[in-house]
């Protein structure tokens, strides 16, 4: 498969284990610049799913990342050591943040380690990975912009997450949260569940 | 990506301008970085031994300064600056944080349309009205998730952590573990809980 974008403006190619089902859209290899994985599927993009220009994917080592059919990226900040996957027919505005770590310990003098680890290789490793708690996001979830996905967060079928909120811990479905910390606001009704 | 130590330039982005003070193993990247870097102080910016500023850019008026300590690593942040935004030592700071030392226009609504009046293509160089600004100041240890917002005049002290998303409206006492829009105290030093 042709790992290279025409017209791509980054010099780059999308990595080998990156899985792109039929119809799916990349729009430039700077996204995956940052991605590290190892795994045999580091990233799988289902049928139909699109990345735009403001992904970024920061996959370390062990990370591995899914998006499912027909699921939209506009500018989703990945940053990824464990599993973080999103279901089919999924809507990401820009600037969204999804993490399953914070890429720094809480204590300050290992942080510091870590700071001087980097600044001699600055190799994006090592700023290591800390506690990794996968993110699961279901099928026809819609995340508003600037939002923030914490580590460990399960988001169910039909959610919506309002823009700007900053969400830990767990969505039910068809339901609509909001703010920061995000907050229930109410319960999709029945006619707005149809999909037809 | 990995060779940058030695014989890289500083900056991708082409020679550091005056004003701009670097200790050793700074490493600057994105050619954006400095674009907006209009500061007339001799060290409007001084960044400190091996720090990383990656993709970060600083917006910095005739009269700001910033300065960052050592073993920082700041990505994609925004910093702007009309006054003074002091950094401490072995800072963390992520994707899309904003750091700003002022709100930009006056709250009165008058002094509002005189200011956008003098910031528009026919302003004729009038000159705006007084903006307020307050010194940003964050301590050593402090780590600031993504998409982060510091206001002006907020003091953060040595060793907070600012959750993700997190707007910073007020000080932060050491060691606190702050989250939330307004930033609320989650939990202080000792992990004591505050609820």
């Amino acid at each position: 498969m042709n790992r290279t974008i025409a017209g791509d403006w980054h010099d780059g190619v999308i990595p080998e284990n990156v899985v792109m089902h039929p119809g799916c859209y990349v729009e430039t290899s700077y996204s995956f610049h940052l991605c590290r994985s190892r795994r045999a599927q580091g990233v799988v993009l289902g049928e139909g799913c699109s990345a735009y220009l403001g992904c970024m994917f920061d996959i370390g080592e062990r990370g591995s990342f899914k998006a499912g059919r027909c699921t939209l990226l506009n500018g989703l900040w990945l940053i990824c050591d464990s599993n973080v996957s999103i279901g089919d027919y999924g809507l990401v505005s820009w600037n969204v943040v999804i993490m399953d770590n914070y890429r720094a310990p809480r204590d300050a003098a290992a942080r510091r380690a870590m700071l001087h680890r980097f600044a001699a290789s600055r190799e994006p490793a090592s700023l290591a990975p800390v506690d990794a708690k996968p993110v699961s996001i279901g099928n026809n979830v819609w995340i508003g912009f600037d939002c923030c996905i914490l580590p460990g967060t399960v988001i169910e079928d039909g959610a919506v997450i309002g823009a700007r909120s900053v969400v830990s811990g767990h969505v039910p479905a068809y339901a609509v949260y909001a703010g920061n910390p995000a907050r229930f606001v109410r319960r999709l009704v029945n006619e707005e569940l149809r999909a037809d | 990506m990995s060779e940058a130590a030695t014989n890289q330039p500083v900056w991708d982005g082409g020679s550091l301008p005056a004003g701009v003070i670097v200790g050793q193993g700074v490493v600057i990247r994105g050619t954006a970085a400095l674009q907006r870097f209009r500061s007339q102080h001799a060290d409007g910016l001084t960044v400190g031994e091996s720090s990383t500023l990656d993709g970060v850019q600083f917006s910095v008026g005739p009269q700001g300064r910033i300065r960052i300590g050592r073993f920082c690593c700041l990505t994609n942040a925004i910093l702007m600056c009309d006054e003074q935004i002091n950094i401490g030592d072995y800072v963390l700071i992520g994707w899309n944080v904003v750091i700003a030392d002022t709100d930009f226009h006056p709250l009165a609504p008058a002094q509002r349309v005189a200011d956008a009046v003098a910031c528009s293509p026919i302003g004729n160089d009038r000159s705006r009205p007084n903006v307020e600004c307050r010194p940003v100041s964050i301590g050593s240890d402090v780590f600031i998730g993504p998409n982060a917002t510091i206001l002006k005049g907020v003091r953060i002290g040595d060793g907070a952590w600012i959750e993700p998303g997190s707007v910073v409206t007020r000080d932060v006492a050491v060691g606190a573990h702050v989250g939330g829009n307004p930033a609320k105290v989650i939990a202080l030093q000792d992990g004591e809980s505050v609820r």
